[in-house]
């Protein structure tokens, strides 16, 4: 095949878009995680103490 | 067992019933189904030729959204005249409810594509009318129904549940859809039968599967 | 809140570790593909979060009949957790396929049965997402997620085997068909070192989303205690 004698081609642009795809969404994820995480606790904290208040 | 087919023949003319007397149903399935045919007819400008390779594909959209639109009726009708919770609470098994809705929603569908059929024939000057293309109507249709009542059963109980209801439905009929758009093809073009069969065995499996899928869940929805 | 467990911190760091050993093997162990060159590294991961998709898809179908047979919240969480992870991935999937479609196919997107059926999965879950929101009651919530998630795991294969029905009948031409290619001995290692990785993320990512879950529903239930 005429490809193998000229090598691979240049695709090295399309790669580093993939990983920047893969990584990238990943660790959105990731964050959005962590975030609502975050909220949820401080929601918690907030209401135990109004429940406490209230008793 | 006598009890069951009572109450699920009661149901299917109590709608059938109800349709006669307000024909609401019908009559904006119809008009609906015969205004996603000239839409079409003005979106694609079906010329002869491309109107021989899309035939199906325009039948079956028409038929797929007439559909949601009488499964959202049919639903909300019981939902909002609160005959669902008085057919929940008779003593009737749950599944003869689910089959009653589905054989009277299928019922609506069976008269929308007598009626789509004969027109559609009409206007573009080819003959629908072939024995398989009927067949496949009856099987892509009882798939859509089969599905499409227990969704609306469920689509009707949420705050968005007009809107709800193709978005739930068209991702879970894809199979019908492919395999009914293809089998309808097929027919009328004249194709061999060893290449109609595996979309005949596919309607035939699809709906075979969602019947009894939807008999083993329709409790959990309809459940209060 | 319960602080993190043991096995979670072990879990955390094994697939920490994990991951950087799977970057490094893809990017300095696997040999540059002889045809498409560098994009040819793409597939190891693209493949690997289609089957965490494919491992979340599969969780929600389970975690949906275990509740509707034993109606304990604690598997709502779960199948909930298991489709927004398959969502996640499926999406990188796709998006990743695409580019690696790009220059090997000459075209961003193919009717290919795969990857239609990751994009129709992408629909069901956004379904299932849009179904959950417009129903307030949590435990209806529940159950009829439950019984979506069961639906769309019976309907997708049927939509599988149609798609390639269709396909077969009518075959698709796609540029040189470059994209199909040997695996070395070195890029079978590491295309199966991606796989276990991914498997260990999506066990950590989800039993994280699982807790995240469970304090969701903590403070649900202690905001309806004051309001009453």
């Amino acid at each position: 095949m005429l490809l193998f004698d000229q090598g691979p081609i240049e695709t090295t642009n399309y790669m580093i878009l993939g990983y920047a795809v893969i990584f990238g969404v990943m660790l959105i994820y990731l964050v959005s995680l962590y975030l609502r995480r975050r909220r949820l606790k401080q929601d918690l904290q907030v209401f135990e103490e109004i429940d406490k208040k209230g008793q | 067992m006598r009890a069951f087919w009572r109450a699920l023949w009661a149901i299917v003319w109590k709608d059938l019933a109800a349709e006669v007397r307000s024909r609401e149903l019908l009559s904006s399935m119809l008009v609906f189904a015969l205004l996603v045919i000239l839409v079409f007819d003005f979106a694609l400008v079906l010329d002869v030729k491309a109107r021989h390779s899309v035939t199906a594909g325009v039948l079956w959209v028409t038929f797929a959204f007439a559909g949601t639109l009488g499964l959202n009726r049919s639903m909300a009708q019981e939902k909002d005249r609160g005959c669902m919770d008085g057919l929940l609470l008779a003593p009737v098994d749950r599944s003869a409810i689910y089959f009653g809705k589905a054989i009277g929603n299928l019922f609506f569908m069976f008269i929308v594509e007598a009626v789509v059929l004969p027109v559609y024939s009409l206007l573009y000057n080819t003959n629908l009318f072939k024995p398989g293309l009927l067949l496949v109507v009856l099987l892509g249709s009882v798939g859509y129904v089969a599905v499409g009542t227990l969704l609306s059963a469920m689509a009707v109980q949420t705050r968005t549940r007009d809107v709800l209801l193709p978005i739930l439905l068209f991702p879970l009929v894809i199979p019908v859809l492919i395999a009914a758009v293809n089998a309808s093809t097929a027919f009328l073009q004249g194709w061999e039968l060893a290449e109609i069969s595996p979309w005949i065995n596919l309607l035939l499996g699809y709906d075979v599967i969602f019947i009894a899928g939807a008999f083993m869940v329709f409790d959990y929805i309809v459940e209060e | 809140m319960q602080p993190k467990p043991r096995t979670l911190q072990i879990l955390d760091l094994v697939t920490v570790l994990f991951f950087l050993a799977a970057v490094g093997m893809v990017f300095f162990y696997a040999p540059l593909e002889a045809v498409m060159g560098q994009v040819q590294r793409v597939f190891y991961f693209h493949v690997a979060t289609a089957w965490v998709g494919m491992l979340g898809f599969l969780v929600a179908a389970i975690a949906g009949v275990a509740y509707l047979v034993k109606q304990d919240r604690k598997w709502d969480i779960v199948g909930l957790s298991a489709v927004e992870i398959s969502l996640v991935f499926f999406f990188i999937a796709i998006v990743s396929g695409s580019i690696w479609a790009k220059p090997s196919w000459g075209t961003w997107w193919t009717w290919e049965p795969r990857l239609t059926t990751a994009a129709i999965v992408e629909l069901v879950y956004a379904a299932y997402l849009l179904l959950r929101q417009g129903l307030e009651d949590p435990e209806r919530r529940a159950r009829f997620g439950a019984v979506y998630a069961i639906l769309g795991f019976i309907s997708v294969p049927l939509t599988f085997i149609s798609i390639r029905l269709f396909r077969t009948i009518h075959p698709v031409v796609v540029g040189s068909g470059a994209a199909a290619f040997d695996m070395s001995p070195a890029m079978l290692q590491t295309f199966l070192f991606s796989l276990w990785t991914f498997s260990l993320v999506f066990a950590d990512l989800l039993w994280h989303r699982i807790r995240l879950g469970r304090l969701a529903e903590r403070v649900e239930a202690l905001k309806l205690k004051i309001n009453d």
